[in-house]
């Protein structure tokens, strides 16, 4: 949460105008181009190979978090984000992002199913950016946010299940909350699918109260990676914490407030696991 | 280890072929691990803010359960996996 991270002055600094506007006009492409002789096509057969999948995770997980001078905007360098909770979400779309704040259609739903919905919420310099694109911007909803309505609409795609992730663009520079699917979303396929940290779990993880639940199963419906499910014999909801990324979207399903959020930090087996 | 190979006739489908896979899409769509990716053709832009060339590449096709699907939904034919 530090301001400094969200600032105009910082983009400037960095000078990632330039930078944004290659990153965002060639993103589709960027599983497809071929960087060091690697596309990600068949991501997954080249990790296996023995050798040279060690060597291609290491240098793919050096460009997620590059913090390096001659880093590729082509390739989405330094581009990597972190699952948060909607209070969270809303604490930085209130106060800490920096205006203009847009919402745009979500471009890895476009290029993963061929969708365009309007849940991609991007503010400071990268706003700019987007809006010279056409594909992006929306054509039933407003392009142009103020910091209330921000909130609102992210409020609205966290209920209906969408996971809010908050994103470095490039690293330090934070200017997007997303509403993810998984296996979508870019970021989380990667994280899911091929155990690369384009995407951290968030800070809590969540609890289920045992004398709470009355085991309606709705939260399970919610749960993006697995992490909740139903036990027959004792009638109630339990949660696999070590799958939970903390988003806190199970939540919003339960009628009984069984669900809490609790410090990653304070649970001995989810503490450092990010 | 069998992988799966997964192909797409351009002739039919993409920049060239008859469907614009933008208005199309049922294959991205039907896929449950979401293996396809639709993308601007590299090397065929002309507007590069505005990209009118579009095409589908298998790109996780080790997540390929071989469900047939994408084959079924496609209304020219264009695709095949062994």
């Amino acid at each position: 949460m530090n301001a400094r991270n969200y600032s105009d002055q910082l983009a400037k600094e960095m000078n990632l105008e330039e930078y944004l506007t290659e990153q965002w006009r060639l993103f589709e492409q960027v599983y497809i181009r071929k960087i060091m002789g690697f596309s990600s096509i068949g991501l997954g057969y080249k990790l296996k190979m023995p050798i040279i999948g060690r060597l291609l995770r290491r240098s793919a997980e050096g460009m997620i978090h590059s913090e390096s001078k001659n880093r590729k905007a082509f390739r989405a360098d330094g581009h990597f984000g972190q699952v948060i909770p909607l209070e969270d979400a809303k604490v930085i779309l209130g106060g800490l992002a920096a205006e203009p704040i847009i919402e745009n259609y979500c471009m890895c739903r476009w290029m993963q199913r061929g969708m365009k919905e309007a849940c991609c919420i991007n503010f400071g310099v990268l706003s700019g950016v987007i809006e010279k694109l056409p594909r992006f911007i929306p054509e039933n909803t407003k392009l142009r946010l103020d910091r209330e309505e921000a909130m609102e609409r992210l409020e609205e795609h966290n209920r209906k299940g969408y996971v809010a992730t908050v994103w470095f663009q490039p690293v330090p520079y934070i200017n997007a909350i997303c509403s993810c699917e998984n296996p979508e979303c870019g970021g989380l396929r990667l994280r899911q699918s091929y155990g690369l940290h384009t995407v951290y779990k968030a800070e809590y993880v969540v609890e289920v109260d045992p004398d709470r639940c009355q085991g309606c199963r709705s939260c399970i419906s919610l749960c993006q990676f697995g992490a909740l499910r139903f036990i027959p014999s004792l009638g109630r909801a339990l949660v696999d914490q070590s799958k939970c990324f903390g988003c806190g979207l199970c939540r919003h399903a339960c009628k009984h407030d069984a669900l809490a959020m609790v410090p990653r930090e304070q649970v001995a087996t989810s503490k450092g696991h990010y | 280890m069998v992988r799966n190979t997964i192909t797409i006739d351009y002739t039919k489908c993409g920049e060239d072929g008859k469907v614009d896979p933008r208005k199309c899409g049922r294959c991205l769509r039907v896929c449950d691990p979401a293996i396809l990716l639709m993308h601007e053709t590299i090397g065929r832009e002309q507007d590069p803010h505005n990209p009118s060339y579009w095409r589908i590449t298998p790109v996780w096709t080790d997540l390929c359960t071989r469900c047939m699907k994408c084959v079924e939904s496609c209304p020219e034919g264009a695709i095949s996996v062994s």
